[in-house]
């Protein structure tokens, strides 16, 4: 019998395939304005904060950073992968183009050619109302569409803004996450170049996504964005990141600090879909302050990177805050996801959720790992954490790190948690219903995953889908 | 101005003004209570030596005098000496503040 043809979107699904290296992994030749040699130093911070031009507050920011990073051991939780980290090997700065051009056609014709093949001006000219791009050490365009502009919406990337309105980056920079939090953010915060500010005025509801874009090119590359959004009252905004690199036989490093501020009755929804080359140690912070009547959601899907750490946060300090973290996880053959969040309800009838999805597969290992805290005062406070793993072989692994610290008497709070393995059952289901093997896997899958993939926009649902599936291909036998 | 003291309360001693200079700090124990007391530009102030967050000892963090703010050592969260708030994360419980007067030369403390 002749094999059936296969559809449109099973080829392109299994071009897509052919490998990471094809789609995202390609590297260009490099063309660079200036590359700092590898190591970190006190001369390497200045001369960044030299070639930005910053002010004096700035720059003993980022030096007591560097003492702060310098004297903090290395965490000894969270991967047993953390160790290989090797600070000394990393470019800690690289400039690609003299600024964050405004039009596609003032970027440099290398760095816009990679935008070009990863869809990106076509993505803003269809569905974005803004976008960053960021090129190693930083953004080089920024565009937000003119009517949110006329609307005071201000979207530029962190470096710019500090020139631009000193002041307002000065008044909530590190409030959220301090110098000193912990070793990666004490780094991010001493070496930080690129990355997003945002600042919706009171009442403005931005429609549209606004979309960043981390592209590390380099071997041995550090890529430390620095990130914050301040939603004023009554306003809403959605921002989206994405982020690839090519595929080295040489680790780099992404250690990004991320501070959202969402004032009374605001409301955030950040949405990652992380998608880092597995030669990439993802090590991120991400924390966010929810005054009252506001919600933050964070949306979080964690598929490529060789090991990441990232528990985006929400502190509820205002009266009914709302925190909702969604996050999917998936680790295949030598990498190791360690996601999760954390939400914490120090005001009265403050609700959240966390909802938690990991697939492993080929030996990969996907923890969840959680901190849900109710202060004492914040009565009536209502939570639910839900985590979820699936195993779709022997040698993965998955584990679950809940806590849950409750000051509180009258609150309540709810946890569960499952670890499955696809079953054979469910498979011979399918497969009877003349499903093959791995078509009924990724169904299951694919149903495993849905309810959080149906919070993304729909184009990045798509997108997410498929990665899912292409990480499938070849799961089964 | 010198605070009024409570009546309950009980008052102790710290030091001369003279040994805790502007920019100073100084960690008085009292019972179980550790306090760090602190020279602001001046200004005598008082806070719980306890980081509300994780235990981390603030009288050895770093005193801002024009904001009147310590950081803690352990993660970087400043407190507000005046009302004893914290103004970054991760802690966001206040510590306890304590009054200061200032009577002669000596430096006291009221306590509860």
């Amino acid at each position: 019998m002749a094999t059936p043809e296969k559809t449109a979107e099973q080829r392109a699904l299994q071009g897509i395939n052919a490998d990471y290296k094809e789609r995202f992994g390609f590297h260009d030749a490099e063309n660079y304005l200036y590359k700092a040699p590898k190591g970190l130093n006190r001369e390497i911070v200045e001369k960044i904060s030299e070639f930005k031009s910053e002010p004096q507050w700035m720059r003993d920011f980022r030096l007591k950073a560097l003492d702060h990073f310098l004297a903090r051991p290395m965490p000894t939780w969270g991967s047993p992968i953390l160790a290989s980290v090797n600070f000394d090997d990393i470019h800690y700065f690289v400039r690609a183009s003299e600024r964050a051009e405004r039009s596609w056609d003032e970027v440099p014709a290398d760095v816009k050619k990679t935008f070009d093949r990863l869809g990106i001006p076509e993505a803003e000219r269809k569905f974005l109302a803004g976008v960053g791009a960021q090129y190693e050490s930083e953004v080089v365009y920024h565009q937000v569409r003119e009517d949110l502009e006329k609307q005071g919406v201000q979207f530029l990337d962190m470096d710019s803004a500090l020139r631009e309105h000193e002041d307002l980056v000065r008044e909530y920079f590190a409030t959220v996450i301090p110098a000193n939090d912990n070793k990666l953010a004490s780094l991010n915060s001493a070496v930080w170049s690129g990355g997003s500010f945002v600042y919706v005025p009171p009442g403005v509801h931005v429609e549209m996504p606004l979309q960043a874009y981390f592209r590390i090119h380099t071997e041995n590359m550090g890529q430390f964005e620095r990130t914050m959004i301040i939603a004023d009252e009554g306003s809403y905004v959605h921002y989206v990141e994405g982020c690839t690199a090519p595929t080295y036989s040489s680790d780099s490093l992404h250690s990004a600090v991320v501070e959202l501020i969402a004032k009374p009755g605001a409301r955030i929804r950040y949405t990652t879909v992380q998608n880092w080359s597995q030669n990439v140690f993802n090590l991120v912070t991400k924390r966010a302050i929810a005054q009252e009547h506001s919600t933050v959601e964070w949306v979080d899907c964690n598929l490529g990177s060789k090991l990441t750490m990232k528990y985006p946060s929400v502190y509820l300090l205002g009266e009914e805050a709302h925190g909702e973290i969604l996050s999917i996880a998936f680790a295949g053959h030598g990498q190791h996801q360690d996601a999760g969040g954390k939400i914490i309800h120090a005001a009265p009838r403050t609700t959240s959720n966390i909802f938690a999805k990991s697939i492993s597969k080929d030996g990969g290992r996907s923890s969840y790992r959680g901190l849900l805290e109710v202060a004492k005062g914040a009565t009536e406070a209502r939570s639910k954490v839900v985590c979820d793993a699936l195993l779709l072989d022997e040698d993965s692994r998955s584990d679950t790190y809940p806590t849950i610290r409750i000051g509180e008497d009258d609150v309540d709070v709810g946890h569960e948690a499952t670890v499955s393995k696809i079953g054979e059952e469910q498979l011979f289901y399918l497969q009877a219903h003349g499903i093959p093997e791995e078509e009924a896997s990724k169904l299951i899958v694919n149903g495993f995953i849905e309810p959080i993939t149906k919070e993304l926009p729909m184009e990045y649902a798509v997108e997410m889908n498929r990665l899912i599936e292409l990480q499938m291909e070849g799961s089964i036998g | 101005m010198a605070a009024t003291l409570n009546s309950m309360a009980e008052v102790i001693d710290i030091c001369p003004v003279s040994e805790l200079p502007p920019g100073g700090m100084r960690l008085v124990e009292w019972e179980d209570l550790e306090i760090a007391v602190f020279n602001c530009n001046g200004e005598i102030l008082a806070i719980e030596d306890r980081c509300s967050h994780d235990n981390g000892p603030l009288v050895e963090g770093e005193l801002d005098q024009d904001e009147c703010t310590v950081e803690c050592p352990r993660h970087g969260s400043r407190f507000d000496l005046h009302t004893g708030k914290p103004i970054t994360l991760p802690a966001y419980v206040p510590v306890e503040t304590f009054p200061v007067t200032v009577d002669g030369d000596i430096i006291k403390l009221e306590v509860e």
